[in-house]
């Protein structure tokens, strides 16, 4: 991964105090790629024209800082000049993009918004256009699926941006259930949230914005107010069952929201998929499951596939007849990405929801770059976490499941489980080998306070208000270290372990 | 030959911003490339005063995204406050008179919205260059200075006079002094020391345009229609001519109503009531919540809520006008012979009614066309003139989708030419230079982009003063919080403020602190002969303490208030106050149409003010006596257990079945 260095040397210009600066001459509907190594950083700056990033627009003449192995971006509908400080493993420019196949999907979805508008303003067909129209307009609720490394965060990514940029006031809903990502919150999560400003895109750390904190933020997608349920793996074969809980959960809680909201549900939703959705192997026969838990919960009735056809076929096959399912073309910029460097976005994600983070210019250039749109990344996106000892009694912890789950059909005959994959399993940081040493822990909203109205398996339906991390053991004194975003007694908190792990 | 313009046109092009037609000197156009886009570069002051001056000549017309990029760069260089003190100087005195306007804008918002050092810089020159600036323009451009005048009274980050008592009432005396130069629609010409009409009418059109701007951001506020439709009605009266006495008492309760307003329209903290110009002002610190006295000695003030969330509707409880007996019964009671719904409105108008009624007593005016009446006509009129450019446009733009023939088959997606460019760059031509968003043309959206200018402004200002506090990533909220928070926030609107769910706990300790020791610094002056009386506060019934202050040289009663001639203990009344404040909320969320059926006290959770997180446990002022914040906070996480409890149990069932 580090390895690559791609000799390119276009138009340079003389480079200033040990900073390469160069100018990239883009055609119009064309592409600047590029990707960081770790450790690295990079500035763009529109100089003149107009060009966006996943289909975020760039303010001209504004520096934008990239770090964290960022791999990204910028195209131009009408062409453009780039200026380029710092030295990406590789950088070139593409002429063949799907961009314009994805501005047709946003324009089908943006008709189908206008439309379901209509119903909620109550305004009479217009015109003859109308006449196609099936009766009932409905806004696009869309899932996206696609194998891994097809591009399907950032399909999800440009058709949200562009339907915040139609000047209309949409605000649609932002779903990801891919836990394996994290979204706004971390991997191990799925959350919701609802979006009215470009998603801008920095670093793979906050590829959807980031969720608020107290710092004054100009983007209204760095400041989301998301609603999270844990999972707590990776993968999804982990515990489907889980998975399609919580999915349900946070199509419940969307659907009353958007009920509440009815410019808001005209809008529609957007839902980002893991791609074990599409990986049709016969390990993952929980994914047809997984796909009919998106498609019930938010009431989808558009389907993406992401350059490939087989999946197409058997979705056609499965939903054809009452959800459009349409294959839309794969990115050529898609970058491979092996398993090493999503473990390293993963512990980038979770650094950044506990301490921020800054990107570095490259060197020899001072402040006033943007990170993320936002023009005192140095003021804002430091963080402070808090540190606290607690006792072990102050937090309750449970596991939901067994640790180590043999399928189901490797059970012998009419023998029954005895632990459920559903249930919660109290976890004591007294026992040796409980694991919970640089454990993530989901700390849960409170329970129901009414004794009666409770069931054993509440937690599961409890969504997250914030993350921990364990960061030391006392078990002789019965006490622990964690790391609390921000301050807070945890007195009487229930908390949800999960199989990931973070240290510094 | 033809080779020339064009590649001159090429080259100008990504610059078209940088007018080459303005009256300075044309030249320097050619001779310096156009101004860097990054100020941060400039370090020479003298570069720097070129620079800033080059940019100050762009501005020659009212242009809300010029005068924001020049605040911003003084923003930036308050080290070279100075220049850019003595540029925008220059510039007035210098450019023609239809240019001056659009300069003075600049200084008011450099002024307001930095005010460090530039208000201080800007007081010495500011009365004369007011004053010589009055007499050159027209009559219109004299009206909008007189609005941006009124807006000084008040425009400090205290609330008090932007540039001083001194200047402000330099100003007013010699605009406002002789009826030469003002409105000359009076009947009874004003004598030398009495107030003029056009003063009075030009006071009320501030207010009345303050009013008709919050109708529009609320076009459901009943509050404000009322508002909007008596003060016509006033601006109606007073151009007809009314009396003296009748005129200074106009213009008294005028002041009065214009502060609470003034929140709402400047991101700039609470100002305090604006004290009265006849007299000598008042000398001992005033803090921020305390509205200083009113125009009656009598009846100095009211205790400012300082929990309202709704500054502009909540008037009424604030600064009730307390010469009118009948009103008196309800400053602290709640109403009760009404049924409560329906109280909710009276509560909430009487300051402006009152005002009406006051003049109506006074026979000024008739009392055939009551408020109501033309209330609900104003209604009707905002109604279709607001509505009408928003629902223009969507439909506008669903034609213009809709002749998009891009149906969601492969083969359209993969074959037709939509005219995205279109949609994402040309139909939206205003775009933000600072984060790139782009906004339509039209009114409407004119008023957007100014929002949104400000949001950065203000965005800004809060980093820079957030300095070594540190910051951290909020709790996420709570179900019930997030699923109605769309509702609440209509079309996004809370949404640049996302992180007002969320406040930390530490800051919603320390502003309760805060506003308790603000409340505990005030004070009542003991009435000479009372020092040895002992009273006590009718809420608490405890006695009050009275010490003597050593700077005012009297005696006063600590942490006092005094309320219709009852000194109370003002942390007793601001928390009577708070939960009067919050039965209104709830009466008015009764009234509110929500689609959900829930009881009051769960609506009440859903609005501000939001109390602190349920993590924490409730917030921690040591010593508070009032203990409320915490209450309402335990008793609101309750009520959100509750309510999630209720739903939960289907989800349970839901989840179950596939296995």
């Amino acid at each position: 991964m580090s390895g690559r260095q791609h000799a390119e040397e276009p138009q340079s210009e003389a480079a200033s105090a040990g900073a390469r600066s160069r100018e990239w001459v883009l055609e119009p509907e064309t592409e600047y790629r590029f990707e960081l190594d770790p450790g690295t950083s990079l500035i763009i700056k529109l100089v003149c024209g107009h060009a966006e990033i996943f289909g975020a627009e760039l303010a001209e003449g504004k520096p934008y800082a990239f770090g964290s192995e960022c791999k990204g971006a910028v195209y131009t509908w009408q062409g453009c000049t780039l200026e380029v400080i710092g030295q990406p493993s590789t950088e070139y420019i593409s002429e063949e993009t799907p961009m314009s196949a994805y501005a047709n999907v946003h324009m089908a979805l943006e008709r189908m918004r206008v439309r379901a508008l209509r119903v909620v303003h109550g305004s009479p067909p217009s015109s003859n256009e109308e006449s196609e129209s099936d009766g009932d307009p409905m806004p696009p609720r869309v899932l996206v699926l696609g194998p891994e490394n097809s591009g399907k965060t950032t399909v999800c990514k440009i058709l949200t941006n562009y339907a915040v940029r139609m000047g209309q006031g949409w605000s649609p809903m932002f779903v990801n259930v891919d836990p394996s990502e994290g979204g706004w919150a971390m991997p191990g999560a799925i959350s919701a949230a609802s979006l009215d400003s470009p998603i801008q895109s920095s670093s793979p750390a906050s590829t959807l914005g980031s969720t608020a904190t107290s710092a004054p933020m100009h983007i209204s997608s760095n400041s989301l107010v998301p609603i999270t349920y844990w999972y707590g793996h990776a993968e999804t074969r982990r515990n489907p069952l889980l998975l399609d809980r919580l999915i349900r959960n946070l199509g419940e809680n969307v659907a009353e929201r958007l009920d509440n909201d009815a410019e808001g549900r005209a809008s529609g939703i957007i839902i980002d998929t893991p791609s074990s959705f599409a990986a049709s192997s016969a390990a993952n026969d929980h994914r047809q499951t997984l796909i009919k838990a998106c498609v019930d919960a938010f009431g989808i009735n558009v389907i993406l596939v992401v350059g490939h056809e087989k999946l197409n076929v058997e979705m056609q096959r499965a939903y054809g007849n009452r959800i459009t399912v349409v294959k839309i073309p794969k990115s050529g910029g898609v970058v491979e990405l092996d398993a090493g460097y999503r473990e390293r976005v993963r512990k980038y994600q979770m650094h950044n929801y506990m301490y921020g983070e800054v990107i570095e210019a490259p060197a020899g250039l001072g402040a006033g770059y943007l990170q993320a749109g936002e023009q005192t990344p140095d003021l804002t996106h430091r963080l402070a976490p808090s540190s606290s000892q607690v006792a072990f009694g102050d937090l309750t912890i449970y596991r939901i499941g067994e640790e180590t789950m043999a399928p189901t059909s490797a059970l012998p005959i009419g023998a029954a489980r005895v632990v459920s994959e559903m249930q919660p399993l109290l976890v004591d940081p007294g026992q040796p080998g409980s694991a919970l040493y640089n454990a993530v822990l989901a700390l849960l909203a409170p329970p129901n306070p009414d004794e009666s109205e409770r069931y054993d398996e509440e937690v599961l339906d409890l969504p997250v208000i914030g993350f921990l991390v364990v960061t030391q053991l006392d078990i002789p004194n019965r006490r622990m270290t964690i790391l609390t975003p921000s301050q807070g007694s945890l007195t009487g908190r229930t908390a949800i372990m999960g199989s990931l792990e973070w240290q510094e | 030959m033809s080779l020339y313009p064009q590649s001159q046109a090429y080259s100008q092009a990504p610059y078209p911003a940088h007018g080459y037609g303005q009256p300075v000197p044309p030249p320097a156009a050619y001779h310096y490339p156009p101004p860097p886009v990054q100020p941060v570069f400039h370090v020479d002051p003298s570069i720097f005063r070129r620079d800033y001056m080059t940019r100050l000549n762009e501005l020659t017309i009212n242009s809300r995204p010029v005068i924001q990029s020049l605040s911003m760069i003084a923003q930036d260089f308050t080290r070279y406050a100075e220049i850019v003190v003595q540029c925008i100087e220059t510039h007035i005195r210098r450019v023609p008179a239809w240019m001056k306007l659009p300069a003075f804008y600049l200084l008011d918002a450099i002024s307001k919205n930095v005010y460090d050092p530039y208000a201080r810089y800007f007081t010495p020159v500011v009365v004369q260059l007011f004053l010589e600036t009055y007499e050159q323009v027209d009559q219109d451009t004299r009206r909008k200075m007189e609005e941006m005048l009124l807006t000084w009274r008040t425009g400090a980050p205290n609330g008090r006079e932007l540039f001083g008592v001194v200047p402000q009432v330099a100003i007013e005396r010699q605009i406002w002094s002789g009826d030469q130069t003002t409105a000359s629609s009076s009947r009874h010409p004003s004598t030398s020391t009495g107030i003029s009409a056009g003063q009075v009418l030009s006071e009320l059109d501030f207010v009345l345009g303050q009013r008709e701007r919050a109708l529009q951001s609320n076009s459901y506020d009943k509050t404000a229609q009322n508002h909007v439709a008596v003060l016509q009605q006033l601006r109606k009266l007073v151009q007809a001519g009314v009396s003296q006495p009748e005129l200074s008492q106009i213009l008294n309760q005028l002041r009065a109503l214009a502060p609470p307003a003034a929140v709402s329209s400047q991101p700039s903290p609470p100002p305090a009531a604006i004290p009265s110009y006849s007299q000598p002002p008042f000398a001992a610190p005033v803090p921020a919540a305390y509205p200083g006295p009113a125009d009656h000695v009598t009846h100095p003030a009211q205790v400012q809520s300082p929990q309202s969330p709704y500054p502009s509707t909540f008037d009424g409880l604030k600064h009730e006008p307390v010469e009118l007996p009948a009103l008196t019964s309800q400053t602290l009671p709640t109403p009760t012979a009404a049924p409560a719904a329906s109280a909710a409105p009276p509560l909430v108008v009487n300051n402006i009614t009152n005002l009406y009624n006051a003049l109506l007593k006074a026979g000024v005016v008739s009392a055939s066309a009551t408020p109501t009446g033309a209330g609900a006509t104003a209604k009707a009129e905002e109604a279709t003139e607001n509505v009408d450019p928003a629902r223009a446009a969507a439909r506008e733009h669903r034609k213009k989708v809709l002749s998009q023939k891009v149906k969601l088959t492969s083969t359209d997606i993969n074959k037709q030419r939509s005219e995205i460019v279109h949609f994402l760059y040309q139909r939206l031509p205003t775009q933000c230079k600072q984060c790139g968003i782009r906004f339509p043309e039209g009114s409407t959206a004119k008023k957007n982009m100014e929002d949104h200018m400000d949001m950065h402004f203000r965005q800004n200002r809060k980093a820079g003063q957030a300095v070594g506090r540190g910051h951290s990533r909020s709790w996420f909220v709570s179900v019930e919080d997030w699923t109605h928070d769309g509702a609440i926030d209509g079309k996004g609107k809370g949404r640049a403020n996302g992180s007002r769910l969320v406040t930390s706990s530490a800051a919603q300790a320390a502003e309760t602190a805060q506003r308790e020791a603000e409340l505990r610094a005030m004070f009542v002056v003991v009435p000479p002969g009372d020092e040895a009386k002992s009273i006590s506060c009718p809420i608490c019934k405890e006695p009050l303490k009275s010490e003597f202050m050593e700077d005012d040289e009297e005696w006063v009663w600590q942490n006092a208030v005094r309320k219709d001639d009852k000194i109370y203990h003002a942390t007793c009344h601001a928390e009577a106050l708070a939960s009067k404040t919050s039965l209104a909320v709830r009466l008015r969320n009764e009234v509110s149409s929500r689609s959900r059926s829930l009881t009051p006290e769960r609506r009440m959770r859903t609005t501000p003010p939001r109390v602190a997180i349920p993590l924490d446990g409730g917030a921690k002022v040591p010593g508070s006596p009032s203990g409320s914040p915490a209450r309402s906070s335990t008793k609101r996480k309750a009520e959100d257990d509750e309510t999630s409890g209720e739903r939960t149990p289907p989800t349970k069932k839901l989840a179950a079945e596939p296995a």
